[in-house]
């Protein structure tokens, strides 16, 4: 879980250029981080990459903050 | 001929390219064959074989003589990545390459390169989702960075006029445009007028105040809109700001409006101050004077695609590819 976590942290630091300090399991990726809202579907693709999965588009929108991303991305890692 | 007849009719036989993303939706197939049929358009659908084989089996019907392409398998993969990547410095190959393969971007990077004249969603996905694909494949058209939206208002009768049409926007995007954003609806829905109207268009923005009868912030708003849009279209016939009445009825144009205005009273198309008067003004258009509420329509990017309700029929997905086509 952590590994998934950071890996997820590494990949928010360098999509959104953001300090890493900054990221908790609250942090909402567009309100809290910055994400531009349109831009907020090629962070999607940047996870897709990372781990090589692909998120349906229902999926990707439901993912708004760092801890749901880590909860989706390690359900579909260990599915 | 009904308004939509006209459309069809304007874009039929002229072999334009309409690409459908949502090929895993029966109703796309159904859409698609039709358009294909009845000579609208060539329909280009998009999926993976296998969702596309279950809908087609849905359906009913074939796609025989329609391209059908697996965004993840074709040959312009490769050459949408680069397009996509463009001149920006934030994004890697990897994560272009996933971007657009997904349908919906894979459409959007068709519409920007050429090889479809628009492209039809929004039955599968979220509103929001088309619009990322139109702003960060298809673009923003030159000099408006707000994508907003557009209904086709058919006045029955106004005025001696029988089937009088309008546009109003922005009704269905943006909650609370600030002055830039308000002056790019007011833009994108002259050029959205030029397409579906006859007569040229006459943009008014709209207000609770006219030529300065009232003094508030939000008044302040419009009229900074108006001089930003100005500013950006001089030759534009734009005008405001008005009240609805001043917009629309030229005996209280002659009476309110002080100074020359080729807006004034004829106005065509209308722009809401914000959400709130838009949605609320096209529903009670709708319901009270029984116009036709034809849209939302998607408007601002560099090539006009639109995005469809989920609730859409086949015959939603037909008309609004005319609709969308005959824009161009």
């Amino acid at each position: 879980m952590s590994d998934v976590a950071d890996r997820i942290r590494k990949v928010t630091v360098e999509t959104l250029k953001v300090d890493p300090g900054r990221i908790t399991d609250d942090s909402r990726f567009v309100e809290d981080l910055g994400a531009e809202s349109i831009q907020s579907v090629e962070l999607v693709a940047a996870f897709e990459e990372e781990f090589d999965i692909e998120m349906d588009e229902e999926a990707a929108l439901g993912v708004k903050t760092f801890g749901t991303a880590v909860e989706f991305i390690s359900a579909m890692l260990s599915a | 001929m009904g308004i939509i007849d006209g459309f069809i009719k304007k874009v039929s036989g002229r072999n334009l390219k309409v690409v459908l993303p949502e090929g895993s939706d029966e109703r796309i197939i159904l859409a698609a064959r039709r358009i294909k049929d009845e000579n609208i358009a060539e329909p280009i659908v998009l999926g993976k074989p296998e969702k596309i084989a279950e809908a087609i089996e849905k359906a009913g019907v074939n796609l025989d003589g329609i391209t059908v392409i697996n965004p993840k398998e074709s040959d312009k993969l490769a050459e949408y990545t680069q397009k996509y990547i463009g001149n920006r410095d934030d994004i890697s190959e990897g994560i272009a390459k996933r971007m657009v393969s997904k349908p919906l971007f894979y459409a959007g990077m068709m519409v920007k390169c050429g090889d479809a004249d628009t492209m039809i969603a929004g039955a599968a996905s979220a509103t929001a989702s088309v619009i990322q694909a139109g702003v960060l494949a298809v673009g923003m058209a030159e000099g408006i960075n707000t994508p907003s939206s557009f209904f086709l208002m058919v006045i029955p009768e106004y005025l001696g006029e029988t089937d009088k049409p309008y546009i109003f926007a922005d009704c269905a995007v943006n909650i609370n445009p600030n002055a830039t954003e308000l002056a790019d609806i007011a833009l994108a829905s002259a050029s959205s007028a030029k397409g579906l109207l006859t007569d040229e268009p006459k943009v008014a923005m709209l207000s609770f105040s006219t030529k300065g009868s009232a003094s508030h912030a939000d008044v302040d708003k419009v009229v900074e809109a108006l001089e930003i849009a100005k500013g950006k279209n001089p030759t534009l016939a734009i005008d405001g700001e008005f009240q609805a009445d001043s917009a629309i009825v030229p005996a209280v144009a002659a009476k309110k409006v002080k100074g020359e205005s080729t807006v004034a009273g004829y106005a065509n198309v209308l722009i809401f101050p914000d959400l709130d008067c838009g949605n609320v003004a096209y529903k009670l258009t709708q319901r009270l004077a029984k116009a036709d509420a034809i849209g939302p329509f998607l408007q601002g990017f560099a090539t006009p695609i639109s995005d469809l309700s989920r609730g859409a029929s086949v015959e939603d997905i037909v008309n609004t590819t005319a609709i969308t086509l005959a824009q161009l």
